[in-house]
């Protein structure tokens, strides 16, 4: 499909959490300049492989490779080199907005943030918010900050864990924005969803993923209209 | 199909069986059953040897008289002890938290029912409960053990039944447009009255007319009839105090909480950049503890009550010693042994951010250190108002022991928090960071190793030389901080740190 090496590279990834398998043999390819969609049912792995990839949660076995740098080994260079956006929450709740962007400013070192940090705030409609502590914003308020504070920064891979969740079109305008504005200046992104017709919109490819392993790569194109809604009625059995 | 209610139970009973089906869903919930048991059983042992050993001890009768005086000034303590407890925790202890409450019928009814069954699992009643039973079972002896016990007990559910009550119509003032700034006034006047009572010297004559003397007379007499009308008296007044506790505690339900629903809409000028990480991290976790109702409002109660008690009493420094530990201890748990849940889901995009993982670790036990610390001083401070100027070595026993109590308890906090994390929202001021029993568990434990480090320090602060305060200092906090350094070790584990962040997110 292209020659240049995956952004995001997984082979075999399991996770184990006990007696739970979590993620039992991820396969995964993503390339800079590309969003991919990580479709399937509740429980399939997607949430626990966002995770793996955002340096989170180490794999029990199997490799992930992000940016370059191996989650195992280098977890810091893939912390710098990624912008995650949390499935549940992801906000420090007695934080405000502008807390958290300040805190992710300076531990990425970034100089000169504050306008794209305000422009992000806008561009999500949270300007009038933005001091207020996070506790007290709705679910979609608080999706909305996750996109824009996982985008901050400008990363090499953007990993987006359910970022339509709860939010009005507004938010989920804005949030295809990020992703087309990620995928214009050559990163890859990654979007985990439960939203088939969004993760279309969204994404040049998706992998559907079924019991912790993938079931199936296709291009968003296979998955549009009727005829992919059937396909991918028929993955997630 | 109907859709009328199907139970054809009284409605009254509903409450009651609500709070089984809680507790079971609860108890359902705990991860190791075996150590739940011996926690249980544990528990059991201490309250049936606090109500039996006592009584077999040979003691004279002048030193029974003694003690049984003492009696209904216990009582009161109990009665008191309950009142604090439930007023601090916002009306008392939640069975089933906020947000997963939203998902059942639990009306207000079956909440204070709730609240009532865990008043109990709080270690300062504990204690209070096994001082008191023993203190009976000495002055009665084994003849009039039963008799005395049966009162015993119940004029402790009737305690922690009025103290609901209280707590309830506190909660239900406080929840009433300017109900806080009430409340502070009412309790700044308590204090002040207190203090002139003290000062007046009228604390002895005032407590030998509480009314709970009549409650000691009935219990210490054995089966007769003024026991009979003294139990019956106590029955009668806990069905009344638990049916009564029903209506402040709707009140309550109806209200909002404004300070905590202030809490969530604050607004804060932002700061310029921090210097460096370690600042930026402190930053954002003090306002983690330093915005929370239950944090402030915990640490008011930890850090002034032991504070005027020391200044009502006129504690000399010596006792002031025991004090440090257990609001250190008081402070842990109210967020400290489950330090990782302070940031709740918002722990998972922080663990995304390229800073080293010990150097997180480093920034939250000392915001605990210095969360203690402030409580402690401030405890330190209000007994100094009395106890007058400290020698060389009481000054250095006081300072060496709340160095060695805050690294002891941080270093035990931040070992359970990896051990054992909870998924908790600390936003409510009924919240505790970990269940109720294992809360009594941490407690016990972290009053167990203050109170005995207190009673060292007391001791070294008679000694002339205050260089073995500083000796003895240095050995304990060596080896707690060994320990402290072992949780930051496993800390920085990554398995070790998936397994808090995804459970304290979950």
């Amino acid at each position: 499909m292209t020659q240049t090496p995956p952004a995001v590279e997984v082979r075999s990834l399991h996770v184990r959490f006990g007696e739970v398998e979590a993620v039992a043999g991820v396969d995964l390819a993503a390339y800079a300049g590309q969003a991919t969609g990580l479709l399937g049912r509740n429980g399939a792995g997607k949430s626990t492989t966002m995770r793996v990839l955002a340096g989170l949660v180490p794999p029990t076995a199997g490799t992930a490779v992000v940016a370059g740098h191996d989650v195992r080994s280098h977890a810091l260079a893939v912390k710098r080199s990624t912008g995650y956006c949390p499935d549940v929450g992801g906000l420090v709740t007695r934080a405000t907005a502008w807390e958290h962007l300040q805190l992710s400013a300076r531990m990425r070192r970034l100089v000169d943030w504050e306008d794209r940090a305000r422009e992000l705030l806008e561009r999500f409609e949270l300007g009038d918010a933005s001091h207020r502590v996070t506790g007290g914003f709705s679910h979609g308020m608080g999706r909305r900050l996750s996109v824009a504070l996982a985008a901050l920064h400008e990363p090499e891979v953007l990993l987006l864990d359910e970022p339509f969740d709860g939010v009005d079109p507004i938010g989920v305008e804005a949030t295809l924005e990020v992703i087309a504005d990620a995928r214009a200046r050559g990163a890859c992104v990654l979007v985990s969803t439960h939203l088939r017709e969004l993760a279309i919109e969204a994404c040049s490819d998706v992998l559907v993923l079924r019991g912790g392993s993938r079931v199936a790569t296709v291009s968003a194109s296979e998955m549009a209209g009727e005829e992919g809604a059937r396909a991918y009625r028929a993955l997630l059995d | 199909m109907p859709t009328a209610l199907s139970s054809t139970e009284p409605a009254w009973l509903r409450p009651v069986r609500d709070v089984g089906h809680l507790l079971r869903f609860r108890s359902a919930a705990v991860r190791r059953r075996s150590t739940y048991w011996l926690g249980i059983g544990t528990m059991l042992t201490i309250t049936l040897g606090a109500a039996i050993i006592p009584a077999v001890v040979p003691a004279d009768d002048d030193r029974r008289l003694e003690l049984g005086v003492l009696l209904p000034t216990g009582m009161a303590g109990i009665l008191l002890i309950s009142i604090v407890s439930a007023i601090a925790s916002g009306g008392g202890r939640e069975l089933v938290s906020r947000e997963q409450a939203v998902a059942f019928p639990v009306s207000p009814t079956t909440d204070h029912l709730g609240a009532l069954v865990l008043a109990p699992l709080n270690i300062s009643w504990l204690i209070q409960a096994w001082v008191l039973l023993g203190t009976t079972a000495y002055v009665v002896g084994p003849a009039r053990l039963v008799s005395a016990h049966v009162v015993m007990l119940l004029w402790m559910a009737v305690a922690t039944a009025l103290a609901q009550v209280v707590a309830w119509s506190v909660e239900s003032v406080r929840r009433r447009r300017h109900g806080v700034v009430a409340m502070r006034v009412v309790v700044v006047t308590l204090c002040v009255g207190a203090l002139v009572v003290q000062l007046s010297g009228r604390t002895i004559s005032l407590l030998d007319q509480v009314p709970t003397l009549w409650v000691v007379l009935g219990a210490v007499g054995g089966f007769s009839l003024s026991w009979v009308f003294v139990v019956v008296g106590l029955l009668g007044l806990l069905l009344a105090a638990v049916v009564v506790g029903v209506v402040p505690a709707q009140l309550a339900a109806r209200r909002l909480p404004h300070d905590e629903l202030r809490a969530e809409t604050d607004t804060h000028t932002p700061r310029p950049m921090p210097w460096n990480d370690l600042l930026a991290l402190l930053r954002i976790d003090r306002a983690s503890v330093w915005r929370a109702v239950p944090m402030r409002r915990g640490m008011a109660v930890l850090a002034v009550g032991p504070g005027l008690v020391a200044v009502l009493g006129n504690l000399p420094w010596e006792q002031v010693m025991i004090l440090p530990g257990l609001v250190v201890s008081g402070g842990a748990l109210l967020f400290g042994v489950n330090a990782w849940c302070l940031d709740g889901r918002g722990q998972l995009w922080r663990e995304n951010l390229p800073v080293d993982a010990g150097l997180v670790f480093t920034a939250r036990a000392l915001v605990l250190a210095e969360f203690l610390g402030v409580a402690s001083l401030v405890t330190i401070a209000l007994a100094a108002l009395r106890a007058g100027v400290p020698t060389p070595s009481e000054l250095t026993a006081i300072v060496c022991l709340l160095v060695v109590v805050t690294l002891q308890v941080v270093g035990g906090s931040m070992r359970w928090s990896e051990q054992r994390p909870y998924p908790v929202d600390l936003r409510s001021a009924r919240a505790t960071p970990a269940p109720p029993v294992m809360m009594v568990a941490y407690s016990a434990r972290l009053a167990l190793v203050t109170t005995i480090t207190g009673l060292l320090f007391s001791g070294l602060a008679r000694f002339p030389d205050p260089m073995l305060s500083l000796f003895v200092a240095l050995v304990m906090g060596g080896w707690s901080t060994v320990r402290l350094l072992r949780a930051h070790r496993r800390w920085v584990d990554p398995f070790v740190r998936a397994r808090v962040v995804t459970t304290v997110a979950a």
